[in-house]
């Protein structure tokens, strides 16, 4: 179970820097008007040594954390998609885009081939059709106009 | 006005056909929404922001709507509890424990029919408790200066740190990294940048859209794709209707249980999950005679339905009367309220008593409507489970991305979404709490704003925070709750335990 523990202790330690870092950023703030004597570098800097005091303590306080072995995999593939879709979005089109996004998640969610393709192509003109063209909040159109 | 002409001009409001039929799709797409796993009545409702702005909704007629999705996701979110055993939400595990051994008895119907009716009782005795109690509080609250929304905001924090889920440390990490959050971008008092790191897309703040779908909606599809719960629909029994005698045998259970959820929903984050399980414990304790709980013994069923949704109703007491929301669902709504420039508090009562009245108007029609609907109709809603995971989950995600894009109409968001999504999953995974980082996201404005404002009167004194009877009464508190766990081991491992199903 030292797996357990060491989550807790990259998770400390990366409070504490985070806050550490937080302090510091608000330490090196340049004011040159301020309407108020506290001004903008005080909330941070004590939320920023909370933090730091949060994850010192989990830092060395740490507790075993019950690990589920899943499925890496799948949320890779997931995860790989959200990320991509946005950088695909502009080129390829509102459409086209969303589409492959739900092909890969319902492939990592174990659809079937032909089944998650036709369903992916219905969600993403569902979606168009409803958000776009009933209710007038633009999506971006592709190369293709949808 | 007193509370009853008060609540006569709010149904007035709530009762044009416009607001009716929005309370009865907010219901309808509720129960829905409760019944689905993956959305979630947060996810719904920000997803449901923009499209009240581009249909020009008035402000009450969209809390209206909104509100309507939240306790109505109440009462959809037995079904899968009851037919699957899969809790939708941490406020139903113990909906599960007596409620499937019902279904696998034959008796899913009359379990169903109970916990609707449970979920009624609950609703509706809350937001009567609700409508005379929201004034007074709101009257008292309206003296507040500075230095006593300092305070409370403070006492919030402590509370969310003891009684939620999840060890105080981690919980006072998400709360700080919620505050941190919100610091992104201008600073009102200065103009100075703060964590912007010269980025021109971080100068306006991270979008509120942006961190709820990422912080719940992508981490939860995240959290189901590598976990993949599954299960089969026990079939919703041909077995014997629910009897009027056992009605009445429960309902003792649901009045107590109304009791303990108004009481804990009140308070911040316990909320539905802690007052479900205790109501769940308090009845075991008092009705399991013949050692029938938690084999589809009907008390044990009525009793968490029945406080799951007081509480749900209950936490929109603080939202409404004081401004601060106790609970995931009640910040986004606070959110919501903030968008459109409304901020609840003390004077919305009397400066927009058509959005307070006629919201709490519309929860007593909502909650008829959700009986009425549910009783006859949950054999359609629960044909929804279903729906199989590999159109549910992408549906959810493309539509998740789809909503934040209207909203920002940013590329860079969207990244900001998935990033802040991945960020979630490790947290999740890591024993983070995710609601209080959203909570401290939604007040931190107000808090720095309150800090600030207090100061400056002071020109800078910190006594000033503590320059009130009230003031420091909430102070006491706030150290009395944060030493609970210190002074009283046991109590704090107690709660902790009861509220350990919440997960993430």
């Amino acid at each position: 179970m030292k797996a357990g523990l060491l989550g807790d202790r990259i998770t400390g330690s990366l409070f504490l820097l985070i806050g550490i870092g937080a302090i510091w950023h608000a330490w090196s703030l340049d004011v040159p008007f301020a309407a108020d004597p506290v001004g903008p570098k005080a909330f941070p800097m004590v939320v920023g040594a909370l933090l730091a005091i949060a994850g010192a303590s989990i830092l060395l306080r740490p507790d075993e954390i019950a690990w589920e072995v899943g499925d890496y995999g799948r949320v890779a593939v997931v995860a790989g998609a959200s990320f991509f879709y946005p950088l695909a979005l502009e080129f390829i089109g509102f459409v086209l885009a969303t589409a492959l996004l739900c092909f890969a998640c319902g492939k990592a969610f174990r659809g079937p081939t032909i089944g998650t393709a036709i369903a992916s192509v219905a969600l993403s003109v569902t979606f168009l059709l409803l958000i776009d063209v009933m209710l007038g909040l633009p999506l971006p159109r592709g190369p293709l106009g949808i | 006005m007193d509370a009853a002409s008060s609540l006569a001009f709010g149904f007035s409001v709530a009762f044009t056909p416009f607001n009716l039929s929005l309370a009865l799709a907010g219901a309808a797409l509720g129960t829905a929404i409760g019944a689905l796993p993956g959305i979630g009545p947060i996810n719904a409702i920000v997803l449901l922001l923009p499209l009240c702005f581009s249909l020009k909704l008035p402000p009450e007629s969209a809390l209206i709507l909104l509100a309507g999705i939240y306790y109505g996701s109440g009462y959809g979110g037995r079904i899968s509890s009851i037919l699957l055993n899969i809790p939708g939400d941490p406020g139903l595990v113990m909906t599960t424990l007596d409620g499937y051994p019902l279904a696998r008895q034959g008796r899913g119907a009359a379990a169903l029919a109970l916990s609707g009716i449970g979920s009624f009782v609950g609703g509706t005795l809350t937001v009567l408790l609700l409508t005379f109690l929201a004034v007074p509080i709101a009257r008292l609250a309206v003296a507040f200066g500075p230095a006593e929304y300092v305070s409370l905001m403070v006492l919030a924090f402590a509370l969310l740190s003891t009684m939620g889920q999840g060890r105080t440390a981690k919980t006072w990490a998400a709360i700080c990294l919620g505050l941190l959050g919100a610091m992104i971008g201008i600073d009102g008092g200065s103009g100075v940048e703060r964590f912007t790191f010269g980025s021109l897309e971080m100068l306006g703040g991270i979008d509120f859209t942006t961190l709820t779908i990422g912080l719940f909606a992508v981490s939860e599809i995240l959290v189901v794709a590598e976990g993949m719960r599954s299960g089969a629909v026990t079939n919703l029994g041909s077995g014997e209707r629910l009897k009027l005698s056992e009605l009445v045998s429960c309902l003792p259970a649901m009045f107590r249980a109304t009791g303990i959820g108004f009481f804990l929903g009140v308070l911040p984050g316990t909320g539905a999950a802690v007052a479900s399980a205790l109501a769940y414990t308090a009845e075991k304790r008092v009705s399991n005679r013949n050692n029938t709980f938690g084999k589809g013994d009907m008390r044990g069923l009525a009793a968490p339905e029945t406080a799951d949704n007081a509480a749900q109703t209950a936490s929109m007491v603080p939202m409404l009367a004081l401004g601060i929301p106790g609970s995931g669902t009640t910040a986004v709504m606070l959110g919501a309220l903030l968008m459109y420039s409304i901020t609840p508090g003390p004077l919305l009562f009397t400066q927009r008593p058509e959005i307070a009245w006629g919201l709490i108007a519309s929860m007593y029609i909502g909650n008829v409507m959700l009986l009425v609907l549910n009783l006859p109709l949950v054999g359609l809603f629960a044909r929804l489970l279903l729906v199989p995971n590999w159109i549910l989950f992408p549906g959810v995600l493309g539509l998740s991305f789809a909503g934040v894009y209207a909203a920002t109409n940013s590329m860079f968001e969207l990244l900001l979404t998935t990033g802040i999504g991945i960020a979630a999953y490790a947290m999740r995974k890591m024993g983070i709490p995710l609601i209080p980082m959203l909570i401290a996201f939604v007040l931190a404005r107000l808090l720095e704003d309150n800090i600030r404002r207090a100061l400056s009167i002071s020109d800078g004194d910190l006594m000033a925070l503590f320059s009130s009877p009230v003031a420091i009464l909430f102070w006491l508190l706030a150290a009395l709750t944060l030493l609970v766990p210190v002074l009283a081991p046991r109590f704090g491992r107690r709660i902790r335990a009861v509220s350990d199903s919440e997960g993430g």
